[in-house]
């Protein structure tokens, strides 16, 4: 990592959307997505207080990892309200870093999630935040199955997977050629 | 005692022994070994590296949210990292407090009552506060005992999710500055 690593999400334009950091107002729309039965494909549903935790936890990884989450909005959203959330993330038990995307209530099926994933893709690789990129996925989760694929991912059926979720699929994004050398 | 801030702006606090800093990388590999040990049984504890990686990482995001948090602390003759204290206040608690954490093998040196009249302190003084509690697991003796010593009184009884606490109510700035 080198030392001008930041230590909170830099705002990213991307066609449509702005992707920044976290904050407190964005809380209530992302308690609510972990709370709802659309959370079951990634840990949840969450409590309430578990939902905080995650969620100053989202921030926190800036801090100690020098890369994390950012907050998905419209950009010509004058209240910046929260859409979802997308990331790059190393949590101990990922055998590699990992690119993760979530799409609050009703702001699926525009192309967001893509649009916000792409982006951060081209910032982690222009960064050089790792030298591999995946995205763990429940095999029952089409949506992001379709979605890392039309980001250029592919099955990787002999990748580790992360221990406490033996059952997922590996999808590995692949790396830009400037990044291999 | 001598405030100061880093180049992000994050105060930082030097006490006798002891400095209050902003959490930084390497700060998660020890409250991963913390939180493998029975020490971390009031805190959440133990539990496995991922679980543990992500309640250090709650720290730092709790300052970016709300503006304070609690310290990492770091024996300035060492320079190692060994516990946290300061002002904290995530969903679920019934008032801002001040909280404290020591890893095993720097109990029992008084590093606690320290780094806790350090933050105290700057609660009072840097934000404001006019009330400062703690609220502690009443089998929790070490910290019962940490309260009395900081001048706190017991005043409530509550819960934090499913753990019973009892709130202690922290003297107020001028009874701390005397106290011994």
């Amino acid at each position: 990592m080198s030392h001008d690593t930041p230590s909170a999400a830099p705002s990213l334009t991307t066609e449509r959307l702005c992707l920044r950091g976290h904050r407190l107002s964005d809380f209530d729309a992302y308690a609510a997505f972990y709370a709802s039965e659309r959370a079951t494909h990634i840990g949840g549903p969450y409590t309430p207080s578990r939902a905080w935790a995650s969620f100053a936890a989202d921030l926190g990884h800036w801090v100690l990892m020098g890369f994390g989450w950012w907050i998905v909005t419209d950009k010509g959203d004058p209240g910046s309200h929260p859409l979802g959330t997308v990331g790059l993330h190393c949590p101990p038990n990922h055998p590699e870093p990992e690119i993760g995307w979530t799409l609050f209530a009703g702001a699926e099926g525009k192309g967001f999630a893509h649009e916000a994933a792409a982006g951060v893709l081209a910032w982690g690789w222009q960064h050089r935040i790792a030298t591999s990129l995946v995205s763990y996925i429940a095999p029952a989760n089409a949506r992001s199955i379709a979605l890392a694929e039309r980001l250029g991912a592919h099955l990787d059926a002999v990748a580790p997977k992360p221990a406490h979720a033996p059952d997922v699929l590996v999808y590995r994004h692949s790396v830009p050629a400037e990044v291999c050398s | 005692m001598t405030l100061a801030a880093n180049h992000t702006g994050h105060p930082a606090i030097e006490t006798e022994r002891l400095r209050l800093r902003a959490f930084r990388p390497g700060d998660d590999a020890a409250m991963i070994a913390f939180y493998a040990s029975e020490s971390s049984a009031f805190y959440g504890g133990p539990c496995e590296a991922n679980d543990a990686w992500r309640k250090a990482a709650v720290y730092p995001g709790h300052w970016a949210l709300r503006g304070y948090g609690p310290f990492a602390l770091e024996e300035r003759a060492s320079g190692r990292f060994v516990g946290l204290c300061g002002p904290w206040f995530p969903l679920g608690f019934p008032e801002p407090e001040i909280t404290w954490m020591l890893v095993e093998d720097a109990r029992g040196q008084g590093f606690a009552v320290e780094a806790a009249r350090a933050a105290l302190a700057f609660a009072y003084a840097t934000l404001g506060w006019v009330r400062a509690v703690s609220c502690i697991n009443p089998d929790n003796t070490p910290s019962l005992r940490l309260a009395e010593r900081l001048g706190a009184v017991h005043e409530y009884d509550t819960a934090v999710g499913s753990t019973p606490v009892g709130v202690w109510r922290h003297a107020v700035p001028a009874a701390l500055e005397t106290s011994p």
